[in-house]
């Protein structure tokens, strides 16, 4: 018993590591990646234009995709954790259509608003926007797993839908435009550092990772162990709620990082937040930067934006992930399957779980 | 009708093997057996409503695969239980599609005079204005029956008819079937889970294990103690209440 | 012996009827000048296409909408929900990306709208065929795959634009793809005739969906080739999304807006009711939607920010209901 716990955990810190250790070789790499040719000798002998144009553009570029990829990755964990299903996410659960929702807003009645006041803007829409959805998917009890997910798509659509009235009423459309799809072309030195807010909030959300974890049991589980359910649930849904706004004010919206990369992070590791937690963060890196240099590569000189990129190769998985789910039942993604009543409802159902991760 | 060597193979494992039996005309048939032995699959291959793997079902002395879906449909009817219609559609329309087979979408008087007939059959004049989503299961179920007697066909094939009926509406329904026999002279196969309705409304008896007929015959043949003890692992006690075998089971 | 209900429902047609000629009598009549032919002329030929652009669509929509509810026995599903729409769009934009806007099909709209049809009815009754299969006819797993691909096409289609002239995205865009501001009215004719020849070929097949909404048991037990009928209407269900995507481009919830709207009103099975039904108030909507936005609002907001908006609020109002 004592070797096979031994060879989990081994098993478990070595795919964070070799996560890690492909994250830090790509993200070196990447920093070669552009119109510009700039080579590790010329930084390194110190050539002025070479290490200028590093610092503003690519240095930046890379900490912000870094950012985006490990924030969003783990703001959908714990929105999954928060909501005991799988399927929750920023994009799924109506946060990233908030917070552009909140930008608008600034854009159209603070004409001369900062990218901060934009980002609390955003942030407040976000945390509305979430809530309202968490708090509209626990007053209806019978719901299937997959009906969770497509209410936060239409409720999504519908925040939509009032955004694009108020832009096109505001003849703001070309403005948010910016926002629509999300790009890193655009971060520069001076303009992006908002998304660094991303890194104490994982910490924060690594701290209290066991929180997360038992107030996605369920109210009475929660209580029954000492934990004061309303606030943990709600300073949950803030980080996450955060975490968007401040990437999606910088970059954009970006949908399915942190819908899919908890989900196969989660096939291979299981469900437990604290030992899946950087892993999450990792692969989330790792995925944005993939798909960054593909979409800088596809049509050199010019770019993509990432969140096509992003958006096709997520739909694609995020419909492999469903129908793996279809074939496999119960067994492929545990945590939303073995309860079916999501969101903190069913606690007896949710119970035994844990026993059968034990 | 007439059944042989039907093989039904679902990821390579025959769910129904090697079945032959021949229908006697003109009486009520029920199938039983415990779940998955199946007894349903025999009951959707016989009904066209589930494709064959091998064997030959012959209906009428043609092969049931030869016959015009259409002229079918005017000599056999089948009532499964996936029956949830989400459509406004009130019993007497419901009804009319018994006549589909003959008429299509344009009635004749003598259709009309059938459907009458058929709703007058199964006690639904009060109902026949209502829409189905909104009948309780048993006027639902008598409804459907309805349709099937407006079909008009020599056979009659049930799926489960009591399926999800108290016992009130569940015997009902069961007394209709032998009326379906007795009165108008059809056909009845069905495939029951009850078997003291088995015992108690049919003529004959086929039971199912394994994918295999276990055993045809009448009534008497069939419900003794060995082999329903046989076929459901349990054990069984049979009396006899008014000429007919009952068991109790424990 | 028709009923009472049938009758009813005749009445509703006629009244619907009534008020949608009205919204097209509106539409073409408010704030024309008719003392002078010049300007009155000016107007009629701009009117005019967009009329006959939104009456065509409509009718594709409430149609196709009906008629595949129907197939899958669920209301709250609409091909449109599902991204056949969006499917178009990217097949139409992925003619122009591999035959070059040099080719004649960029030119003759016609040609390019006949070979997008054929490539929209191989291409979607392959993805969607699979689709159902693979999901049991699950109705929730096929609504949110639906709305993921909807979302995939819409991410590849504006891949290709991009890639195809990074500067020029915008303009690029509005060329390819038609909006209420923006229809296509080239292919009028063409649509027309599509859709009569659709009508008249699949009569049989309409006629049998009476019978199919009772079920796959009962409507082959009632003498159906259930299958062959299902495959014919479905060919029919793309062509006419095929249509109204290419004239007035992609609206997804129109259809599921109209369809509910009409069954709600008829409660009826007849399908012929029901689609006469649906498309009626499809084109009513569509007219006066396109009339208050050009005079009340003056153009400032597209009346699909309108459909999106009342028809996601419907759409989760069905999916709650439901439960």
């Amino acid at each position: 018993m004592k070797i096979m716990l031994k060879q989990i955990y081994r098993k478990s810190w070595f795919s964070t590591v070799i996560l890690g250790i492909v994250l830090v070789i790509l993200s070196f790499l990447s920093l070669f990646v552009g119109v510009i040719d700039v080579t590790a000798e010329e930084l390194f002998s110190g050539d002025a234009a070479s290490i200028e144009l590093f610092l503003i553009s690519r240095l930046p570029r890379l900490l912000a995709i870094l950012c985006t990829g490990t924030g969003m990755s783990v703001a959908g964990l714990i929105m999954q954790q928060l909501c005991m299903n799988k399927f929750v996410s920023p994009t799924t659960g109506a946060t990233i259509s908030a917070a552009k929702l909140g930008i608008l807003i600034a854009l159209v009645f603070m004409p001369k608003s900062t990218l901060w006041s934009r980002a609390i803007f955003s942030f407040a829409f976000a945390l509305l926007g979430t809530w309202i959805f968490v708090w509209f998917i626990q007053r209806i009890r019978f719901k299937d797993t997959i009906m969770v997910p497509l209410i936060g798509i239409m409720f999504g659509n519908i925040i939509g839908g009032i955004t694009s009235f108020i832009a096109y009423r505001y003849e703001m459309t070309q403005a948010l435009s910016s926002w629509e799809t999300g790009h890193f072309s655009l971060v520069l030195r001076g303009r992006y550092e908002i998304v660094y807010l991303v890194v104490p909030l994982l910490i924060l959300a690594f701290i209290f990772a066991n929180h997360f974890n038992i107030v996605g049991m369920g109210k009475d589980f929660s209580q029954n162990l000492g934990v004061n359910y309303k606030a943990v649930l709600f300073m949950g849904l803030t980080i996450a709620a955060a975490i968007t706004a401040s990437v999606v004010v910088v970059v954009g919206s970006i949908s399915y990082i942190g819908l899919i990369i908890p989900n196969m992070i989660a096939m291979f590791k299981g469900d437990k937040i604290r030992g899946t937690l950087v892993d999450t963060a990792l692969a989330g890196a790792l995925f944005v930067l993939v798909c960054d240099v593909i979409a800088r590569l596809v049509i050199a000189p010019y770019e993509l934006p990432i969140a096509l990129i992003i958006g096709i190769i997520g739909s694609v998985l995020f419909i492999g992930i469903l129908f793996r789910r279809l074939k496999h039942g119960r067994k492929a993604i545990r945590l939303g399957a073995a309860t079916e009543a999501p969101c903190a409802v069913a606690v007896e159902k949710a119970v035994p779980q844990g026993g059968d991760r034990a | 009708m007439n059944v042989k060597n039907l093989i039904k193979k679902y990821d390579g494992k025959a769910v129904v093997d090697s079945v032959s039996f021949e229908i006697p005309k003109g009486k009520v048939i029920s199938l039983i057996g415990p779940n998955g032995a199946g007894k349903s699959t025999v009951m959707g291959m016989i009904s066209r409503l589930i494709a064959k793997d091998e064997g030959l079902i012959e209906f009428e002395d043609k092969d049931l695969s030869k016959w015009k879906s259409k002229e079918l449909a005017k000599r056999l009817a089948i009532l499964t239980q996936h029956n949830n219609v989400q459509m406004k559609l009130t019993v007497r329309e419901l009804v009319s599609f018994g006549r589909f087979p003959y008429s299509g979408s344009r009635l004749t008087q003598e259709d009309y005079d059938i459907i009458d007939k058929a709703i007058s059959y199964m006690e639904l004049e009060a109902f026949e204005d209502r829409f189905i989503d909104e009948l309780s299961g048993g006027q639902r179920q008598r409804a459907y029956i309805a349709m099937v007697i407006a079909q008009d066909t020599e056979y009659v094939l049930l799926d489960e008819p009591t399926n999800n009926l108290d016992i009130y509406h569940a015997t009902n329904m069961m007394k209709t079937v032998r009326k379906l026999c007795d009165e108008l002279g059809k056909t009845v196969i069905l495939v029951l889970h009850e078997i003291n309705y088995a015992a108690f409304y049919s003529d004959y008896i086929c039971a199912f294990l394994d994918g295999k007929i276990a055993r045809f015959g009448t009534v008497e043949e069939v419900i003794t103690k060995e082999t329903l003890s046989q076929i459901y692992k349990v054990d069984f006690e049979i009396m006899n209440i008014g000429g007919k075998p009952l068991t109790i089971y424990y | 012996m028709k009923n009472e209900a049938y009758r009813a429902n005749v009445r509703k047609l006629v009244i619907l009827s009534i008020l949608m000629v009205l919204a097209v009598v509106l539409y073409m009549v408010i704030d024309v000048n008719f003392a002078n032919p010049k300007f009155f002329k000016f107007s009629m030929k701009i009117r005019t296409p967009k009329l006959l652009a939104m009456l065509v669509a409509a009718f594709a929509i409430g149609a196709a909408s009906i008629v595949f509810q129907s197939i899958i026995n669920n209301t709250i599903v609409t091909p449109c929900l599902l991204g056949m729409n969006s499917l178009y769009t990217l097949l139409h934009t992925a003619v122009y990306f591999f035959f070059g806007a040099s080719s004649f099909l960029a030119v003759n709209a016609n040609a390019a709208f006949i070979v997008d049809l054929m490539l929209m009815i191989v291409v979607a009754t392959f993805i969607y065929g699979y689709l159902f299969k693979k999901t049991n006819y699950n109705v929730l797993y096929v609504l949110l795959i639906g709305t993921v691909l909807s979302s995939f096409f819409g991410s590849v289609q504006s891949t290709m634009i991009r890639v195809m002239d990074p500067n020029e995205y915008d303009a690029l865009l509005l060329t390819l793809v038609a909006g209420f501001d923006n229809i296509n009215g080239e292919i009028i004719g063409c649509c027309v005739l599509l859709l009569a020849l659709l009508v008249f070929i699949l009569r049989k097949d309409l006629a049998l969906l009476d019978v199919i909404t009772l079920g796959k048991d009962q409507a082959i037990n009632l003498g159906v080739d259930y299958d062959r009928c299902i495959r014919r209407l479905l060919i029919g269900v793309t062509a006419c999304i095929a249509v109204a995507t290419a004239m007035v481009g992609p609206i997804s919830f129109l259809g599921l807006i109209i369809a509910n709207l009409g069954r709600q009103l008829m409660k009826t099975y007849r399908h012929s009711h029901l689609i006469l039904g649906s498309s009626l108030i499809g084109m009513m909507t569509l007219v006066a939607g396109q009339c208050l936005v050009e005079h009340v609002f003056a153009y400032a907001i597209p009346v699909s920010v309108f459909i999106t908006l009342g028809g996601g609020i419907y759409f989760l109002y069905l999916l709650l209901k439901k439960r």
